[in-house]
Protein backbone atom coordinates (compact mmCIF):
# COMPACT_ATOMS: atom_id res chain seq x y z
CA UNK A 1 0.00 0.00 0.00
CA UNK A 2 2.66 2.44 -1.19
CA UNK A 3 0.63 5.62 -1.43
CA UNK A 4 3.06 7.76 -3.43
CA UNK A 5 2.42 4.73 -6.44
CA UNK A 6 -1.20 4.91 -6.21
CA UNK A 7 -3.29 7.74 -7.22
CA UNK A 8 -3.96 10.07 -4.40
CA UNK A 9 -8.30 9.60 -4.59
CA UNK A 10 -8.41 5.83 -4.09
CA UNK A 11 -11.00 4.81 -0.99
CA UNK A 12 -8.79 3.90 1.94
CA UNK A 13 -9.42 2.00 4.52
CA UNK A 14 -9.51 5.06 6.71
CA UNK A 15 -12.46 5.73 4.61
CA UNK A 16 -13.98 2.99 4.78
CA UNK A 17 -13.79 2.88 8.94
CA UNK A 18 -15.55 5.93 9.07
CA UNK A 19 -18.01 5.47 6.98
CA UNK A 20 -18.55 2.52 8.59
CA UNK A 21 -18.69 3.75 12.03
CA UNK A 22 -20.93 6.75 11.33
CA UNK A 23 -23.34 4.55 9.30
CA UNK A 24 -23.36 2.09 12.81
CA UNK A 25 -24.25 5.94 14.73
CA UNK A 26 -26.87 6.30 12.86
CA UNK A 27 -28.47 2.95 12.83
CA UNK A 28 -28.35 2.51 16.25
CA UNK A 29 -31.45 2.12 17.57
CA UNK A 30 -32.54 -0.23 14.62
CA UNK A 31 -28.99 -1.95 15.64
CA UNK A 32 -30.19 -2.38 19.49
CA UNK A 33 -33.89 -3.19 17.85
CA UNK A 34 -32.66 -6.23 16.31
CA UNK A 35 -29.79 -7.11 19.03
CA UNK A 36 -33.30 -7.49 21.34
CA UNK A 37 -34.18 -11.42 21.28
CA UNK A 38 -33.29 -13.23 23.98
CA UNK A 39 -31.62 -15.64 22.39
CA UNK A 40 -28.99 -13.06 20.45
CA UNK A 41 -28.35 -10.84 23.73
CA UNK A 42 -27.15 -13.80 25.67
CA UNK A 43 -25.05 -14.57 22.32
CA UNK A 44 -23.57 -11.06 22.32
CA UNK A 45 -23.33 -10.73 25.97
CA UNK A 46 -21.07 -14.57 25.77
CA UNK A 47 -19.46 -12.44 22.47
CA UNK A 48 -18.51 -9.64 24.51
CA UNK A 49 -17.28 -11.29 27.53
CA UNK A 50 -14.75 -13.70 25.58
CA UNK A 51 -13.57 -10.33 23.70
CA UNK A 52 -13.03 -8.72 27.33
CA UNK A 53 -11.72 -11.86 29.32
CA UNK A 54 -9.17 -12.72 26.19
CA UNK A 55 -7.92 -9.42 24.93
CA UNK A 56 -5.93 -8.70 28.31
CA UNK A 57 -4.32 -12.05 27.89
CA UNK A 58 -3.31 -11.50 24.15
CA UNK A 59 -2.38 -7.85 25.07
CA UNK A 60 0.43 -9.64 27.14
CA UNK A 61 1.81 -12.44 24.93
CA UNK A 62 2.26 -9.56 22.01
CA UNK A 63 4.24 -7.52 24.83
CA UNK A 64 6.35 -10.86 25.78
CA UNK A 65 6.77 -11.42 21.98
CA UNK A 66 7.52 -7.80 21.25
CA UNK A 67 10.18 -7.66 23.88
CA UNK A 68 11.62 -11.20 22.67
CA UNK A 69 11.80 -9.51 19.26
CA UNK A 70 13.87 -6.55 20.46
CA UNK A 71 15.61 -7.73 23.26
CA UNK A 72 16.12 -11.34 23.13
CA UNK A 73 18.94 -12.55 20.05
CA UNK A 74 18.39 -15.63 18.25
CA UNK A 75 22.02 -16.41 19.55
CA UNK A 76 20.57 -15.90 22.90
CA UNK A 77 17.70 -18.52 22.49
CA UNK A 78 20.10 -21.03 20.71
CA UNK A 79 22.37 -20.54 23.80
CA UNK A 80 19.21 -21.19 26.31
CA UNK A 81 17.97 -24.54 24.69
CA UNK A 82 19.67 -27.54 24.19
CA UNK A 83 20.90 -28.47 20.82
CA UNK A 84 19.16 -31.87 20.23
CA UNK A 85 15.15 -31.30 19.83
CA UNK A 86 14.91 -34.52 21.77
CA UNK A 87 16.51 -32.15 24.89
CA UNK A 88 14.80 -29.10 23.28
CA UNK A 89 11.50 -30.21 23.46
CA UNK A 90 11.09 -31.08 26.98
CA UNK A 91 12.96 -28.06 28.55
CA UNK A 92 10.42 -26.38 26.51
CA UNK A 93 7.04 -28.33 28.31
CA UNK A 94 9.36 -27.37 31.68
CA UNK A 95 9.27 -23.50 30.31
CA UNK A 96 5.60 -23.78 29.64
CA UNK A 97 5.23 -24.69 33.34
CA UNK A 98 6.80 -21.45 34.93
CA UNK A 99 4.90 -19.16 32.29
CA UNK A 100 1.14 -18.60 33.67
CA UNK A 101 0.65 -17.84 30.58
CA UNK A 102 -3.08 -17.89 28.95
CA UNK A 103 -3.39 -19.77 26.02
CA UNK A 104 -4.14 -16.43 23.89
CA UNK A 105 -0.91 -14.96 24.80
CA UNK A 106 0.97 -18.23 23.91
CA UNK A 107 0.03 -17.84 20.29
CA UNK A 108 2.09 -14.73 20.02
CA UNK A 109 5.17 -15.44 21.82
CA UNK A 110 5.55 -19.49 19.60
CA UNK A 111 5.46 -17.41 16.39
CA UNK A 112 8.58 -15.20 17.72
CA UNK A 113 10.17 -17.94 18.76
CA UNK A 114 10.40 -19.43 15.51
CA UNK A 115 10.67 -16.50 14.05
CA UNK A 116 14.13 -15.94 16.28
CA UNK A 117 14.88 -19.70 15.39
CA UNK A 118 13.66 -21.52 17.59
CA UNK A 119 12.80 -25.06 16.35
CA UNK A 120 9.01 -25.14 15.65
CA UNK A 121 8.79 -28.16 17.63
CA UNK A 122 10.31 -26.48 20.94
CA UNK A 123 8.13 -23.47 19.94
CA UNK A 124 4.98 -25.90 19.35
CA UNK A 125 5.47 -27.62 22.72
CA UNK A 126 5.79 -24.16 24.46
CA UNK A 127 2.46 -23.54 22.94
CA UNK A 128 0.81 -26.54 23.84
CA UNK A 129 2.54 -26.52 27.85
CA UNK A 130 2.07 -22.71 28.08
CA UNK A 131 -1.54 -22.45 28.84
CA UNK A 132 -2.57 -26.35 30.00
CA UNK A 133 0.20 -26.40 32.71
CA UNK A 134 0.74 -23.22 34.39
CA UNK A 135 0.56 -23.00 38.16
CA UNK A 136 -2.77 -20.45 37.95
CA UNK A 137 -4.49 -23.53 35.71
CA UNK A 138 -3.49 -25.93 38.49
CA UNK A 139 -4.30 -24.16 41.45
CA UNK A 140 -8.01 -23.60 39.56
CA UNK A 141 -7.98 -27.19 39.29
CA UNK A 142 -7.72 -27.95 42.88
CA UNK A 143 -10.65 -25.68 43.98
CA UNK A 144 -12.79 -26.93 41.18
CA UNK A 145 -12.62 -30.52 42.83
CA UNK A 146 -11.74 -30.54 46.02
CA UNK A 147 -12.19 -34.10 47.05
CA UNK A 148 -10.45 -35.38 43.95
CA UNK A 149 -6.74 -34.66 44.17
CA UNK A 150 -6.00 -37.17 41.19
CA UNK A 151 -7.92 -35.18 39.40
CA UNK A 152 -5.27 -32.71 39.34
CA UNK A 153 -2.52 -34.94 38.66
CA UNK A 154 -3.93 -36.75 35.66
CA UNK A 155 -4.45 -33.35 33.89
CA UNK A 156 -1.11 -32.18 34.42
CA UNK A 157 0.19 -35.60 33.03
CA UNK A 158 -2.18 -35.57 30.28
CA UNK A 159 -1.45 -32.08 29.02
CA UNK A 160 2.07 -32.08 29.20
CA UNK A 161 1.79 -35.75 27.53
CA UNK A 162 0.33 -33.44 24.88
CA UNK A 163 2.85 -31.14 24.53
CA UNK A 164 5.65 -33.35 24.84
CA UNK A 165 4.31 -35.69 21.80
CA UNK A 166 3.37 -33.06 19.76
CA UNK A 167 6.72 -31.56 20.11
CA UNK A 168 8.02 -34.91 19.63
CA UNK A 169 5.98 -35.96 16.29
CA UNK A 170 6.52 -31.96 14.62
CA UNK A 171 10.67 -32.69 15.71
CA UNK A 172 10.02 -35.81 13.39
CA UNK A 173 7.72 -34.68 10.70
CA UNK A 174 7.06 -30.99 11.01
CA UNK A 175 7.89 -29.18 8.04
CA UNK A 176 9.09 -25.15 7.65
CA UNK A 177 6.74 -24.60 4.55
CA UNK A 178 3.68 -24.62 6.72
CA UNK A 179 4.22 -22.01 8.65
CA UNK A 180 2.87 -18.92 6.90
CA UNK A 181 5.53 -16.74 5.31
CA UNK A 182 4.95 -14.17 7.21
CA UNK A 183 5.10 -16.38 10.47
CA UNK A 184 8.68 -16.68 9.41
CA UNK A 185 10.11 -13.29 8.21
CA UNK A 186 12.77 -12.17 10.14
CA UNK A 187 12.92 -8.69 11.40
CA UNK A 188 16.01 -6.54 11.26
CA UNK A 189 18.08 -6.91 14.22
CA UNK A 190 18.00 -4.75 16.57
CA UNK A 191 20.35 -1.70 16.45
CA UNK A 192 20.55 0.52 19.41
CA UNK A 193 18.49 1.08 22.49
CA UNK A 194 15.98 3.56 20.95
CA UNK A 195 15.67 1.16 17.41
CA UNK A 196 14.75 -1.55 20.21
CA UNK A 197 12.11 0.41 21.88
CA UNK A 198 10.77 1.14 18.20
CA UNK A 199 10.98 -2.18 17.22
CA UNK A 200 9.29 -3.62 20.82
CA UNK A 201 6.74 -1.21 20.42
CA UNK A 202 5.96 -1.84 16.70
CA UNK A 203 6.21 -5.56 16.62
CA UNK A 204 3.69 -5.91 19.47
CA UNK A 205 0.95 -3.11 17.68
CA UNK A 206 1.37 -5.26 14.32
CA UNK A 207 0.96 -8.82 16.66
CA UNK A 208 -2.16 -7.42 17.92
CA UNK A 209 -3.84 -6.33 14.77
CA UNK A 210 -2.91 -9.47 13.58
CA UNK A 211 -4.25 -11.64 16.30
CA UNK A 212 -6.74 -9.60 17.46
CA UNK A 213 -9.13 -9.96 14.27
CA UNK A 214 -8.98 -13.82 14.72
CA UNK A 215 -9.19 -13.45 18.63
CA UNK A 216 -12.43 -11.91 17.25
CA UNK A 217 -13.86 -14.77 14.92
CA UNK A 218 -13.43 -17.41 18.17
CA UNK A 219 -15.18 -15.04 20.16
CA UNK A 220 -18.61 -14.94 18.09
CA UNK A 221 -17.91 -18.87 17.43
CA UNK A 222 -17.97 -19.78 21.18
CA UNK A 223 -21.29 -17.46 21.27
CA UNK A 224 -23.14 -18.79 18.71
CA UNK A 225 -22.13 -22.36 20.02
CA UNK A 226 -22.51 -21.04 23.24
CA UNK A 227 -26.53 -20.39 22.73
CA UNK A 228 -26.77 -23.00 20.14
CA UNK A 229 -25.50 -26.27 22.37
CA UNK A 230 -27.66 -26.90 25.11
CA UNK A 231 -25.52 -27.57 27.87
CA UNK A 232 -28.58 -30.21 29.43
CA UNK A 233 -27.41 -32.48 26.35
CA UNK A 234 -24.49 -33.21 28.73
CA UNK A 235 -26.94 -34.69 31.55
CA UNK A 236 -28.12 -37.25 28.75
CA UNK A 237 -24.94 -38.71 28.07
CA UNK A 238 -25.49 -40.62 31.58
CA UNK A 239 -22.48 -43.87 31.74
CA UNK A 240 -22.27 -44.04 28.39
CA UNK A 241 -17.68 -43.33 28.83
CA UNK A 242 -16.86 -43.64 25.03
CA UNK A 243 -19.40 -41.56 23.83
CA UNK A 244 -18.98 -39.06 27.03
CA UNK A 245 -15.48 -38.56 25.84
CA UNK A 246 -16.44 -38.27 22.40
CA UNK A 247 -19.13 -35.58 23.20
CA UNK A 248 -17.04 -33.90 25.97
CA UNK A 249 -13.61 -33.14 23.43
CA UNK A 250 -15.52 -31.65 21.04
CA UNK A 251 -17.50 -29.45 23.55
CA UNK A 252 -14.11 -28.44 25.08
CA UNK A 253 -13.19 -27.46 21.02
CA UNK A 254 -16.59 -25.38 20.81
CA UNK A 255 -17.50 -23.65 23.87
CA UNK A 256 -13.39 -22.35 23.78
CA UNK A 257 -13.40 -21.70 27.35
CA UNK A 258 -10.09 -19.85 29.26
CA UNK A 259 -8.17 -22.30 30.63
CA UNK A 260 -8.63 -21.21 34.15
CA UNK A 261 -12.28 -21.47 34.36
CA UNK A 262 -12.56 -24.73 32.34
CA UNK A 263 -12.31 -26.90 35.56
CA UNK A 264 -15.00 -25.41 37.44
CA UNK A 265 -17.43 -26.32 33.78
CA UNK A 266 -16.37 -29.57 33.77
CA UNK A 267 -16.52 -29.76 38.11
CA UNK A 268 -20.23 -28.45 37.42
CA UNK A 269 -21.25 -31.19 34.69
CA UNK A 270 -21.51 -33.73 37.52
CA UNK A 271 -23.92 -36.14 35.78
CA UNK A 272 -20.47 -37.30 33.67
CA UNK A 273 -17.57 -39.58 35.12
CA UNK A 274 -14.24 -38.20 35.88
CA UNK A 275 -12.75 -39.33 32.52
CA UNK A 276 -14.78 -37.48 30.06
CA UNK A 277 -14.42 -34.62 32.24
CA UNK A 278 -10.77 -35.49 32.13
CA UNK A 279 -10.71 -35.29 28.55
CA UNK A 280 -12.51 -31.96 28.62
CA UNK A 281 -9.68 -30.84 30.53
CA UNK A 282 -6.63 -31.88 28.19
CA UNK A 283 -8.38 -30.86 25.33
CA UNK A 284 -9.24 -27.61 26.04
CA UNK A 285 -6.50 -25.63 26.51
CA UNK A 286 -4.55 -27.65 23.98
CA UNK A 287 -6.92 -26.92 20.86
CA UNK A 288 -10.30 -24.96 20.64
CA UNK A 289 -12.30 -22.68 17.89
CA UNK A 290 -10.69 -19.73 19.26
CA UNK A 291 -6.91 -21.17 19.07
CA UNK A 292 -7.40 -22.41 15.78
CA UNK A 293 -8.64 -19.47 14.44
CA UNK A 294 -5.44 -17.39 16.27
CA UNK A 295 -3.14 -20.12 14.78
CA UNK A 296 -4.79 -20.32 10.96
CA UNK A 297 -3.82 -16.37 11.43
CA UNK A 298 -0.93 -15.86 12.91
CA UNK A 299 1.30 -18.90 12.11
CA UNK A 300 -0.69 -19.76 8.85
CA UNK A 301 -3.70 -21.88 7.69
CA UNK A 302 -1.79 -24.60 6.46
CA UNK A 303 -0.20 -25.23 9.65
CA UNK A 304 -3.53 -25.20 11.77
CA UNK A 305 -5.42 -27.41 9.20
CA UNK A 306 -2.57 -30.19 10.15
CA UNK A 307 -2.25 -28.98 13.68
CA UNK A 308 -5.41 -28.78 15.42
CA UNK A 309 -7.31 -32.10 13.88
CA UNK A 310 -3.76 -33.66 15.30
CA UNK A 311 -3.52 -31.85 18.58
CA UNK A 312 -7.25 -32.93 18.96
CA UNK A 313 -5.97 -36.59 18.56
CA UNK A 314 -3.20 -36.50 20.23
CA UNK A 315 -5.18 -34.73 23.40
CA UNK A 316 -7.88 -36.93 24.03
CA UNK A 317 -5.68 -40.17 23.52
CA UNK A 318 -3.06 -38.49 26.47
CA UNK A 319 -6.30 -37.64 28.53
CA UNK A 320 -7.47 -40.99 28.47
CA UNK A 321 -4.26 -42.67 29.32
CA UNK A 322 -3.40 -40.28 31.98
CA UNK A 323 -6.96 -41.13 33.13
CA UNK A 324 -6.43 -44.77 33.16
CA UNK A 325 -3.33 -44.74 35.35
CA UNK A 326 -4.05 -41.64 37.61
CA UNK A 327 -7.48 -41.77 37.81
CA UNK A 328 -7.52 -46.06 37.58
CA UNK A 329 -10.25 -45.70 35.33
CA UNK A 330 -13.47 -44.28 33.95
CA UNK A 331 -15.20 -43.79 37.24
CA UNK B 1 -5.73 -1.69 6.09
CA UNK B 2 -3.32 0.83 6.11
CA UNK B 3 -1.70 1.55 9.73
CA UNK B 4 -3.74 4.45 10.51
CA UNK B 5 -6.42 2.47 10.19
CA UNK B 6 -4.99 -0.18 12.09
CA UNK B 7 -4.02 2.39 15.10
CA UNK B 8 -7.60 4.19 14.71
CA UNK B 9 -8.71 0.88 15.81
CA UNK B 10 -6.83 -0.14 18.74
CA UNK B 11 -7.38 3.21 20.54
CA UNK B 12 -11.07 2.40 20.06
CA UNK B 13 -10.37 -1.24 21.43
CA UNK B 14 -8.73 0.14 23.90
CA UNK B 15 -10.74 2.90 24.65
CA UNK B 16 -13.88 0.28 24.88
CA UNK B 17 -11.92 -1.67 27.15
CA UNK B 18 -11.53 1.43 29.66
CA UNK B 19 -15.18 2.23 29.05
CA UNK B 20 -16.45 -1.08 30.73
CA UNK B 21 -13.79 -0.57 33.38
CA UNK B 22 -14.49 3.27 34.53
CA UNK B 23 -18.49 2.33 34.05
CA UNK B 24 -18.33 -0.85 35.81
CA UNK B 25 -20.05 -2.65 32.90
CA UNK B 26 -16.84 -4.86 33.13
CA UNK B 27 -19.00 -6.88 35.49
CA UNK B 28 -21.66 -8.26 33.36
CA UNK B 29 -18.93 -9.78 31.47
CA UNK B 30 -15.68 -11.14 33.35
CA UNK B 31 -15.28 -11.47 37.13
CA UNK B 32 -13.99 -8.18 39.17
CA UNK B 33 -10.89 -9.59 39.89
CA UNK B 34 -10.26 -8.31 35.71
CA UNK B 35 -10.56 -4.85 36.68
CA UNK B 36 -6.89 -3.87 36.55
CA UNK B 37 -5.85 -6.31 33.50
CA UNK B 38 -8.63 -4.44 31.16
CA UNK B 39 -7.34 -1.04 32.27
CA UNK B 40 -3.97 -2.07 31.71
CA UNK B 41 -4.74 -3.53 28.42
CA UNK B 42 -6.37 -1.03 27.32
CA UNK B 43 -4.11 1.88 28.31
CA UNK B 44 -1.04 -0.52 26.37
CA UNK B 45 -3.68 -0.58 23.50
CA UNK B 46 -3.69 2.89 22.82
CA UNK B 47 -0.31 3.42 23.81
CA UNK B 48 0.99 0.99 20.91
CA UNK B 49 -1.37 3.19 18.38
CA UNK B 50 -0.04 6.56 19.72
CA UNK B 51 3.69 5.80 19.54
CA UNK B 52 2.69 4.03 15.86
CA UNK B 53 0.73 7.29 14.89
CA UNK B 54 3.75 9.55 16.84
CA UNK B 55 6.45 7.69 14.75
CA UNK B 56 3.71 8.57 11.78
CA UNK B 57 3.64 12.35 12.03
CA UNK B 58 7.37 12.77 12.63
CA UNK B 59 7.67 10.95 9.38
CA UNK B 60 10.30 8.59 11.26
CA UNK B 61 8.76 5.33 9.73
CA UNK B 62 11.04 3.25 7.75
CA UNK B 63 10.16 2.20 4.85
CA UNK B 64 11.35 -1.93 5.09
CA UNK B 65 9.11 -4.53 6.40
CA UNK B 66 5.33 -2.89 7.57
CA UNK B 67 4.69 -1.46 4.17
CA UNK B 68 4.54 -4.70 2.93
CA UNK B 69 2.80 -6.26 5.35
CA UNK B 70 -0.79 -6.86 4.92
CA UNK B 71 -2.14 -8.39 7.64
CA UNK B 72 -5.79 -10.36 6.56
CA UNK B 73 -8.64 -8.47 6.09
CA UNK B 74 -9.13 -10.14 9.66
CA UNK B 75 -8.47 -6.60 11.68
CA UNK B 76 -11.43 -5.60 10.17
CA UNK B 77 -12.97 -8.01 12.52
CA UNK B 78 -11.66 -5.36 15.74
CA UNK B 79 -14.63 -3.05 15.06
CA UNK B 80 -17.41 -5.72 16.35
CA UNK B 81 -16.01 -5.64 19.68
CA UNK B 82 -16.02 -1.62 19.53
CA UNK B 83 -19.26 -1.60 18.13
CA UNK B 84 -20.52 -4.32 20.69
CA UNK B 85 -19.32 -2.25 23.13
CA UNK B 86 -19.88 1.46 22.49
CA UNK B 87 -23.77 1.20 20.87
CA UNK B 88 -24.83 -2.06 21.82
CA UNK B 89 -23.92 -2.87 25.37
CA UNK B 90 -25.13 -6.51 25.79
CA UNK B 91 -26.94 -6.77 29.18
CA UNK B 92 -25.45 -9.07 32.15
CA UNK B 93 -26.80 -12.70 31.28
CA UNK B 94 -30.34 -13.55 32.40
CA UNK B 95 -33.33 -15.99 32.90
CA UNK B 96 -32.79 -16.94 28.87
CA UNK B 97 -29.31 -18.61 30.07
CA UNK B 98 -30.79 -20.40 33.05
CA UNK B 99 -33.61 -21.35 31.09
CA UNK B 100 -31.11 -22.62 28.18
CA UNK B 101 -28.53 -24.48 30.56
CA UNK B 102 -31.07 -26.85 31.92
CA UNK B 103 -30.36 -28.57 35.00
CA UNK B 104 -26.96 -29.00 36.43
CA UNK B 105 -26.28 -29.62 40.74
CA UNK B 106 -24.16 -27.54 42.36
CA UNK B 107 -20.91 -27.25 42.74
CA UNK B 108 -19.30 -29.86 45.45
CA UNK B 109 -21.07 -32.76 44.60
CA UNK B 110 -17.97 -34.87 43.95
CA UNK B 111 -18.57 -34.66 47.70
CA UNK B 112 -20.92 -37.06 49.89
CA UNK B 113 -22.62 -34.41 52.71
CA UNK B 114 -20.09 -32.49 54.75
CA UNK B 115 -19.89 -30.35 57.34
CA UNK B 116 -20.06 -26.64 56.73
CA UNK B 117 -19.01 -24.08 59.34
CA UNK B 118 -22.25 -22.79 61.43
CA UNK B 119 -24.14 -19.35 60.23
CA UNK B 120 -23.75 -16.29 62.00
CA UNK B 121 -26.64 -15.99 64.68
CA UNK B 122 -29.04 -12.96 63.48
CA UNK B 123 -32.93 -12.93 62.80
CA UNK B 124 -32.96 -12.76 58.85
CA UNK B 125 -29.21 -14.10 57.87
CA UNK B 126 -28.04 -12.38 53.76
CA UNK B 127 -26.88 -15.17 51.94
CA UNK B 128 -25.69 -15.54 48.73
CA UNK B 129 -27.41 -18.01 46.03
CA UNK B 130 -24.52 -20.47 45.84
CA UNK B 131 -23.77 -20.58 49.19
CA UNK B 132 -27.72 -21.00 50.01
CA UNK B 133 -28.10 -23.78 47.39
CA UNK B 134 -24.50 -25.52 48.31
CA UNK B 135 -25.69 -25.80 52.14
CA UNK B 136 -29.14 -26.77 51.32
CA UNK B 137 -27.45 -29.56 49.53
CA UNK B 138 -24.40 -31.17 51.49
CA UNK B 139 -24.65 -29.73 54.77
CA UNK B 140 -24.80 -32.59 56.93
CA UNK B 141 -24.89 -30.30 60.03
CA UNK B 142 -28.40 -29.04 58.94
CA UNK B 143 -27.36 -25.17 59.31
CA UNK B 144 -29.99 -23.98 57.39
CA UNK B 145 -33.22 -25.42 59.33
CA UNK B 146 -35.55 -23.21 60.52
CA UNK B 147 -33.51 -20.18 59.16
CA UNK B 148 -34.61 -17.06 57.73
CA UNK B 149 -32.71 -15.65 55.05
CA UNK B 150 -32.17 -12.80 52.11
CA UNK B 151 -31.57 -14.26 48.85
CA UNK B 152 -30.76 -11.68 45.86
CA UNK B 153 -31.31 -12.73 42.44
CA UNK B 154 -34.33 -12.45 39.45
CA UNK B 155 -37.09 -14.13 38.79
CA UNK B 156 -37.30 -16.88 35.97
CA UNK B 157 -40.91 -18.30 35.23
CA UNK B 158 -40.52 -21.95 33.63
CA UNK B 159 -44.00 -23.53 33.09
CA UNK B 160 -45.95 -23.01 35.90
CA UNK B 161 -43.36 -22.77 38.64
CA UNK B 162 -41.31 -20.15 40.09
CA UNK B 163 -37.40 -19.80 40.71
CA UNK B 164 -34.71 -17.14 41.88
CA UNK B 165 -32.18 -17.62 39.88
CA UNK B 166 -28.95 -16.14 39.83
CA UNK B 167 -25.70 -16.87 37.53
CA UNK B 168 -22.30 -18.23 38.62
CA UNK B 169 -19.32 -16.96 36.94
CA UNK B 170 -15.56 -18.43 37.25
CA UNK B 171 -13.90 -16.28 34.70
CA UNK B 172 -16.34 -14.78 32.09
CA UNK B 173 -20.24 -15.25 31.12
CA UNK B 174 -18.96 -17.72 28.86
CA UNK B 175 -18.31 -20.07 31.85
CA UNK B 176 -21.82 -19.39 33.26
CA UNK B 177 -24.06 -21.62 34.97
CA UNK B 178 -27.22 -21.04 36.92
CA UNK B 179 -27.86 -21.58 40.63
CA UNK B 180 -31.66 -21.05 41.58
CA UNK B 181 -34.26 -21.99 44.11
CA UNK B 182 -38.13 -22.75 44.03
CA UNK B 183 -40.56 -19.85 45.08
CA UNK B 184 -42.94 -21.97 46.54
CA UNK B 185 -46.64 -20.26 46.22
CA UNK B 186 -47.10 -17.48 43.98
CA UNK B 187 -45.61 -14.44 45.51
CA UNK B 188 -43.59 -13.88 42.76
CA UNK B 189 -46.35 -14.46 39.85
CA UNK B 190 -46.44 -10.42 39.87
CA UNK B 191 -42.98 -10.20 38.49
CA UNK B 192 -41.90 -10.74 35.05
CA UNK B 193 -38.77 -12.95 33.74
CA UNK B 194 -35.38 -11.26 34.74
CA UNK B 195 -36.33 -8.82 37.03
CA UNK B 196 -34.14 -8.18 40.26
CA UNK B 197 -35.78 -9.03 43.82
CA UNK B 198 -35.01 -9.33 47.14
CA UNK B 199 -36.86 -12.17 48.89
CA UNK B 200 -36.98 -13.24 52.43
CA UNK B 201 -37.54 -16.82 52.67
CA UNK B 202 -37.28 -20.34 54.75
CA UNK B 203 -36.03 -23.58 53.40
CA UNK B 204 -38.30 -26.13 52.68
CA UNK B 205 -36.00 -28.94 54.54
CA UNK B 206 -35.16 -32.00 52.71
CA UNK B 207 -36.59 -29.77 49.40
CA UNK B 208 -32.93 -30.52 47.70
CA UNK B 209 -32.61 -33.96 46.29
CA UNK B 210 -31.02 -35.94 43.62
CA UNK B 211 -33.92 -36.08 41.76
CA UNK B 212 -34.88 -32.45 41.57
CA UNK B 213 -31.06 -31.41 40.19
CA UNK B 214 -30.03 -30.15 43.91
CA UNK B 215 -32.95 -27.58 43.65
CA UNK B 216 -34.37 -26.53 47.02
CA UNK B 217 -38.09 -25.05 47.76
CA UNK B 218 -38.03 -21.99 49.82
CA UNK B 219 -41.25 -20.41 51.56
CA UNK B 220 -41.50 -16.98 50.93
CA UNK B 221 -41.58 -14.27 53.47
CA UNK B 222 -41.81 -11.17 51.64
CA UNK B 223 -40.53 -10.40 48.45
CA UNK B 224 -39.32 -7.28 46.92
CA UNK B 225 -38.10 -5.23 43.77
CA UNK B 226 -34.28 -4.53 43.98
CA UNK B 227 -32.21 -2.45 41.17
CA UNK B 228 -29.49 -4.69 39.27
CA UNK B 229 -26.78 -4.98 41.56
CA UNK B 230 -23.58 -3.42 40.42
CA UNK B 231 -22.04 -7.07 40.14
CA UNK B 232 -24.97 -9.48 38.88
CA UNK B 233 -23.18 -12.73 39.33
CA UNK B 234 -22.28 -15.21 41.82
CA UNK B 235 -18.39 -16.03 42.21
Amino acid sequence: MTSDVLPRRRITSLEVLCVLLVLALVGQNWLTGVLDVPAVRTGATVFVAVCVQALPFLVLGVLVSGAIAAFVSADALRRLLPRRPALAVPVAGIAGVALPNCECAAVPVARRLIQQEVPPAVAVTFLLAAPAVNPIVLVATVVAFPGEPAMVLARFAGSLATALVMGSLWARWGRMEWFAERALRRLPPPGDTRSRWVTFAETARQDLVDAGGFLVIGGLTAAVLNVVVPRSWIDTLGDQILLGILVMAVLAVLLSLCSEADAFVAASLSALPLLPRLVFLVVGPAIDLKLFTLQAGTLGRRFAVRFAPLTFVVAVLCAIIAGGLVLGGPR
Amino acid sequence: MRRETQNILLVLLGGALLKISFTGTYLRYVKPAHLWLLVLAGVVMIALAAVSIGRELAGRRTSTGDDHHHPGRSAWLLVLPVLAVFLVAPPALGSDSVERAGDSPPRGSQRESVSYPPLPAGDVLPLSMSEFVERAAWDATGSLDGRTVRLKGFVVHEGDTAYLARLRIFCCAADAFPVKVELVGDAASRFADDSWVEVVAELVPGSSTEANHRVPSVTVESISPIPEPADPYDH
